[in-house]
């Protein structure tokens, strides 16, 4: 309940700022409305006489009280100019939207994941365009970036390393430096088992025999298979026993000795009981029984595990297992050549991402271990200070190793995590890990993914400090907390300084790892401005053991202190609260549950799928919506300033230029389809292209399209053209048209000024497209051809009602003359020109990256899309093409019935009764707030 | 329109999809994956020169021909408001125009200069007139005038709506304010025949103005706005009313008054014999009477012509401008230094 917060409604910067926009549009109308009340009490006088502005006349036009006039006039002119008010802006845009969600998202096939078998889900409608602008990703890890699934990868025994696999970052390196990775392919006979994704044929099926020294390799594997704390279960044969582990990457060394044929399948409270095979006949194996003395556990301080173990011929030996510098310092002086070489591998293996972990042994006498196992014993039994009494006498027998070698263990990535996120921060996203994990898990996720390498400084921010651990120590709680304070405020200010320097003046980059405890005191308000400035500096940054509360209070310090937008993407419970805290919540659906789901506002099944969302969906989504709006705004503003030019022209009467179904219709059906069109087709370079070239998000972040700046020149030709619209078809008309030298009247240049204006607002359109379907050529000649054709209709009868015959005939008047056809040809071109010109040269001199993209890929565009789109035909089996139809089906969506027994409180109910306690979980209470919240959702 | 000409590249409609999902036609699988082949213009220096030359080529001409047929309309203008008042009113025109007691005779001679010739169309020009003014425009009742009496909803008429009690035919202040100036034209003492038929839009004199509508307690309130009208003739019959009442868009208007049917020759003299009933005084509107020729564009007024010519001249410079500096400083199509995170790593 602490870690969850009330839902909140969400709305786009982008609508946010289109507040602004109609805002302005209002005061524009003030101002119009206000200079036209102005002028209407300025100009009604009594001398014109043919107004009837008699005594007795109506206080609208009565002379004698001019303010009275102005203030009528006003209402009148609001009425009259309501048209700058796009109203049906946000109906549009809300189609959009949901067309762009329902048919697009939900349904692409680049994040149709088959073998979860989960399409992509949009659950609001709200924030398609944000997808387009976000700068900050926070990240959950586990579940998100990794699969929580541990192997073992690579070893190194005796200074040679082995294991041919290759990680996802060697990959994307190799890729990056353009050399081409002698994969090996691996053997027909490789195993692969959970935890263990290791081939080499040098040791693999005994042939570690044949190597130069296998004694060594006997310790290796004996180590591995000792020294831990796992429990065999079921069945003692090596296919179906199954191992609990405390952790997965102990389970994963097991796995790994059993299939080097050191197969632990038995513990008793002293023994572990191994059947290795023979070590000198291949094929033999055998059942042996090793003595477990001690075992001294893994903590985080003591970094390393160690049990003493007596072989059955009586031999003593300590096997050490732990972190690389803490192996290091316990080393016997001998043999330098293995602790270089192993060193190398190690930092081999860590830049590759993968976890290690050093192997030591020491062979004891008797009496040494005698010796020791007295204190040991005392210690044990000791009341006060067990534990750090115990790492004393711990320190005493683990000296004097012999260094084995290391292992490496891939904390697995999710399929194309490093790529997506390299492509990501290209893209000028910066990429947040915010993880409930220990520090050196969370930067070693963060070095597989890429987003810290060896090239960046880091900057750490740890409570695991001498200073603080002896506060802790002592354990009051009001020194504690001043201790950490203080530590976390000179921290800050030192990184910030180093920041500041190392970024101006090495112009290196930046990654800031910071822990939850150093994090809580950091978010506190005193310090929140130098924990912003200083992780706005840095390219990653990584939180670790952070609660659900803290993701969510970073996430809103970004979200509201920098006023980015910002993603947040989990899988599990503890993300919910980051995945409402954000501008856009994105879930992985399909494992852990649906709780992160059901909170978010969008669903993919993979990690390595944002790629699409944000860079296909979110960019185009987008640029359509900021077309979309500018073009509305573009013509409400057109339409209205030609009937604001004409106010001049009347008095100030608010006489209305166009007639009432004109106005009224020009919005609803004149020009109302072809910008939905845009809103869903327009495409400026394509869904591959955009992810080539991910450097084009950037212009979503900088807000390129939606800028004052672009309105600006909207609002520009908007006024060019509307006079272009007044003055050109009103100066033309004033004598005869044809050669019976018949005068047009009112009705007859408005009609004519309206064609303009329908004609050359829809072609404005088709300049703004980038991409011209024709389905675009449809709407706009169909819009076009609707005017007419009501036009033709309406002219053309008389209607029975009482209506004042305004336009009776004058389309079939306008017709008959050359006027007509002259200014339709003349009047669009000239309008257009202006429009022309800037296009023209916006492109030739100031073109926007993606029109040079664009010309870069000029004739290869749709072979592109061909290929991708055939790649995307072929990598589904029918099977899978089944499953995808399936899951596009209409499915029955599941309500809530009322019915309270799958209430997320029943396993504690049962266990209450059981007379267990199971505290509730905290993810509970935030299940059911985003279920509320996901019906609101739905309701919309 | 522009943009089409600039299509680069269609897709071909014939894309092979291996698999496409059932229940969706191929189409729509297209569209769900946003892959519809379209075409994507790209305006390119190339196709900006190439619109503005074509654009231009098709305007100079258009504009000279325009030029011409309005050049060859023959048009005389005499401004007459002032010069009718005698010498006596001119500082107090209204006093003048409102004392029925003087004649409102006035004789003005017209110089032809150019061979006119016929038909001659005969307009009146009225300035500061606010015909399109709101009170004005809704003060009309388009269902009486076709119905007449029958028809009662005459609101919207206000304030010429009844006079003593009963209708008036037609209402409105439209009505009420008809133009009654008057011109005879004579020429060598004999007087030239003017046609004041046909002069209003045939769909108004049809459809608008009934045929058995006659004018009914019209001009007879205390205050008259302007021309009487025949009560035996049906408003269908009475054109220069249907003239007038077709508003004009602008406060500066012409209105047609009749056609000449004979040639006017070069050098002739026409003396014009003006009624000079109409106030225009009050609101200092001028008054200009207008003869003039027409021919298939209408009457004379270049402002069509010009703007076509301006435009095409203005295109083809233009083009030639931009040839010049496309060939000067070219900008290469699809240079990829020029993309910006291209171009920071040229500076850094």
């Amino acid at each position: 309940m602490m870690n969850s917060m009330s839902v909140p409604s969400k709305r786009s910067t982008l609508e946010r700022k289109l507040d602004k926009l109609i805002l302005t549009l209002f005061g524009g109308l003030f101002f119009m409305c206000l200079i036209g009340a102005i002028g209407s009490g300025v100009f009604i006088n009594r001398k014109y006489y043919y107004l009837g502005l008699f005594e007795d006349v109506e206080q609208q036009f009565n002379p004698s009280n001019r303010f009275v006039v102005s203030i009528l006039t006003m209402f009148t002119l609001i009425t009259l100019y309501s048209t700058i008010i796009p109203i049906s802006l946000y109906v549009s845009i809300e189609m959009i939207k949901f067309i762009q969600c329902a048919q697009f998202i939900n349904k692409d096939l680049r994040m149709y994941h088959a073998e979860t078998n989960t399409p992509a889900l949009a659950r609001t409608s709200n924030l398609n365009e944000e997808l387009g602008q976000v700068e900050y990703i926070f990240s959950d890890k586990t579940g998100t970036l990794t699969r929580n699934l541990m192997e073992f990868f690579k070893c190194s025994i005796g200074g040679v390393s082995y294991g041919v696999g290759i990680t996802e970052i060697e990959r994307g390196q190799a890729q990056r430096e353009g050399r081409a990775l002698n994969e090996i392919q691996k053997s027909d006979t490789v195993v692969y088992e959970k935890g263990f994704n290791f081939d080499d044929d040098r040791i693999m099926r005994g042939a570690w025999r044949n190597e130069r020294d296998p004694e060594i390799f006997k310790e290796f594997f004996r180590c591995l298979a000792l020294c831990h704390t796992v429990l065999p279960e079921g069945d003692e044969s090596p296919e179906k026993i199954v191992y609990q582990a405390a952790s997965p990457d102990e389970a994963a060394l097991v796995t790994a000795a059993k299939h080097f044929g050191f197969f632990f399948y038995r513990r008793t409270p002293t023994t572990v009981q191994l059947r290795e095979s023979h070590v000198e006949k291949m094929g033999n194996i055998q059942d042996v029984s090793y003595e477990i003395l001690n075992v001294l556990e893994f903590n985080s301080t003591r970094k390393r595990q160690s049990v003493v173990c007596r072989y059955p011929n009586g031999r003593l030996v300590l096997y050490c297992k732990g972190a690389d510098n803490v192996i290091y310092e316990r080393l016997a002086g001998t043999n330098q050549d293995i602790k270089r070489l192993t060193r190398e591998h190690l930092e081999q293996f860590g830049s590759s991402g993968l976890r290690t972990l050093c192997l030591a042994y020491r062979d004891l006498t008797i009496d040494t271990y005698e010796n020791w196992n007295e204190k040991f014993v005392q210690a044990k039994s000791s009341l006060r200070d067990r534990e750090k009494k115990l790492d004393e006498v711990a320190e005493m027998i683990e000296k004097d190793l012999i260094l084995i070698g290391s292992t490496a263990i891939e904390d697995k990535l999710q399929e194309g995590v490093p790529d997506c996120i390299d492509t990501l921060s290209r893209a000028g996203i910066k990429i947040w890990v915010l993880t409930g994990d220990k520090m050196e898990t969370a930067i070693n996720i963060a070095y597989a993914c890429n987003l810290i390498n060896n090239d960046m400084k880091q900057l750490i921010i740890t409570s695991e400090t001498d200073a603080i651990r002896e506060a802790e120590e002592k354990g009051d709680p009001v020194e504690i907390s001043r201790v950490i304070r203080d530590s976390v405020s000179h921290d800050l200010k030192r990184c910030l300084e180093e920041a500041q320097q190392d970024l101006h003046i090495f112009g290196q980059k930046l990654a800031l790892v910071i822990d939850g405890k150093c994090l809580m005191y950091a978010l506190d308000p005193s310090f929140r401005v130098d924990l912003l400035k200083l992780s706005l500096n840095c390219s990653s940054v990584v939180c670790c053991r952070v609660s659900p509360l803290q993701k969510a209070q970073v996430t809103s310090l970004v979200k509201k202190g920098a006023r980015r937008i910002t993603l947040s993407i989990g899988d599990g419970a503890n993300d919910v609260s980051m995945i409402q805290a954000a501008h856009v919540g994105v879930g992985i659906s399909g494992l852990e549950g649906m709780q992160a789901v059901m909170a978010s506002d969008f669903a993919i099944a993979q990690f390595r799928f944002l790629k699409d969302l944000l860079l296909v969906h979110g960019r185009w989504s987008y640029i359509r919506l900021c077309k979309v709006i500018t073009y509305f705004f573009y013509k409400n503003l057109t339409f209205t300033l030609t009937q604001f030019w004409f106010t001049f022209h009347t008095g100030f009467s608010g006489q209305r230029f166009y007639d009432d179904w004109f106005q009224s219709l020009y919005n609803v059906i004149f020009t109302a389809l072809p910008v939905i069109i845009l809103g869903l087709f327009d495409k400026d370079v394509s869904a591959s292209l955009a992810k080539k070239y991910p450097q084009l998000y950037k212009e979503g972040i900088r807000n390129t399209y939606f800028k004052w700046a672009v309105v600006g020149v909207w609002a520009f030709f908007a006024f060019y053209q509307s006079l272009i619209f007044y003055y050109f078809t009103t100066t033309a008309s004033e004598n005869g048209h044809n050669s019976s030298g018949k005068i047009f009247g009112l009705w007859d240049v408005s009609t004519m000024a309206f064609t303009c204006v329908v004609i050359t607002v829809n072609l404005r359109l088709l300049m703004a497209c980038n991409s011209i379907t024709r389905w675009h050529h449809l709407s706009i000649s169909g819009s076009i051809l609707a005017w007419f054709v009501f036009i033709f209709i309406y002219s053309g009868v008389m209607t029975p009602n009482d209506r004042q015959e305004n336009v009776y005939f004058t389309i079939y008047v306008l017709m008959s003359t050359f006027y007509f056809y002259l200014t339709l040809l003349l009047v669009p071109i000239v309008a257009l020109f202006g429009d022309f010109l800037y296009l023209g040269l916006q492109r030739w001199f100031f073109p926007y990256n993606y029109q040079i993209v664009q010309e870069i890929h000029r004739d290869e565009v749709d072979s592109i899309s061909r290929t991708e789109f055939l790649e995307i035909g072929n990598h589904l089996t029918p099977d899978e093409a089944r499953s995808y139809a399936i899951a596009q089906l209409p499915r029955e969506k599941s309500k809530h019935t009322g019915f309270a027994f799958d209430s997320p409180g029943y396993e504690s109910f049962f266990a209450s009764q059981a007379g267990v306690y199971v505290p509730q979980k905290a993810w509970d209470v935030a299940r059911r707030a985003s279920v509320r919240s996901s019906k609101r959702t739905s309701q919309r | 329109m522009e943009m089409e000409a600039g299509c680069t590249s269609a897709s071909s409609g014939g894309t092979q999809v291996h698999y496409h999902p059932p229940l969706q036609s191929r189409a729509f699988y297209k569209f769900t994956q946003q892959n519809l082949p379209a075409c994507r213009p790209q305006l390119t220096p190339a196709w900006v020169i190439a619109i503005f030359l074509v654009t231009g080529v098709l305007f100079i001409p258009i504009g000279l021909v325009c030029l011409r047929a309005s050049e060859s309309v023959v048009e005389i203008v005499e401004r007459y408001d002032v010069e009718c008042v005698p010498e006596t009113y001119r500082s107090n025109k209204v006093a003048y125009i409102k004392n029925s007691l003087i004649t409102k005779k006035c004789d003005r001679l017209i110089k032809v200069q150019k061979h006119m010739k016929a038909p001659i169309y005969v307009y009146y020009e009225l300035d500061n007139y606010y015909q399109n003014h709101r009170r004005y425009v809704k003060s009309r009742c388009d269902k009486q005038l076709l119905h007449g009496l029958e028809y009662k909803h005459t609101s919207s008429c206000k304030p010429e709506e009844y006079n003593g009690g009963l209708p008036i035919v037609p209402c409105g202040l439209v009505a009420w304010s008809l133009f009654n100036d008057s011109y005879t034209f004579v020429r060598e003492t004999v007087e030239m025949k003017v046609n004041r038929k046909n002069i209003a839009w045939v769909s108004d004199q049809q459809h608008k103005f009934g045929r058995n509508v006659y004018p009914f307690n019209f001009q007879n309130g205390s205050l008259i706005g302007g021309g009487n009208l025949d009560p035996d003739v049906p408003l269908s019959e009475q054109e220069d009313l249907i003239v007038w009442m077709r508003t004009a868009a602008l406060p500066k208007f012409r209105k047609l008054y009749g056609v000449i049917e004979e040639d006017l020759v070069a050098d002739d003299s026409l003396e014009v014999h003006i009624l000079n009933n109409y106030n225009t005084y009050s609101f200092g509107g001028k008054k200009k009477l207008i003869l003039t020729t027409q021919n298939w564009l209408g009457g004379k007024n270049s402002f069509l012509g010009i703007a076509c010519m301006v435009t095409g001249i203005i295109c083809v410079f233009l083009a030639i401008a931009f040839a010049l500096l496309h060939v000067k400083f070219p900008r290469p199509q699809g240079d990829p230094t020029l993309l910006y995170w291209n171009m920071k790593n040229n500076i850094s």
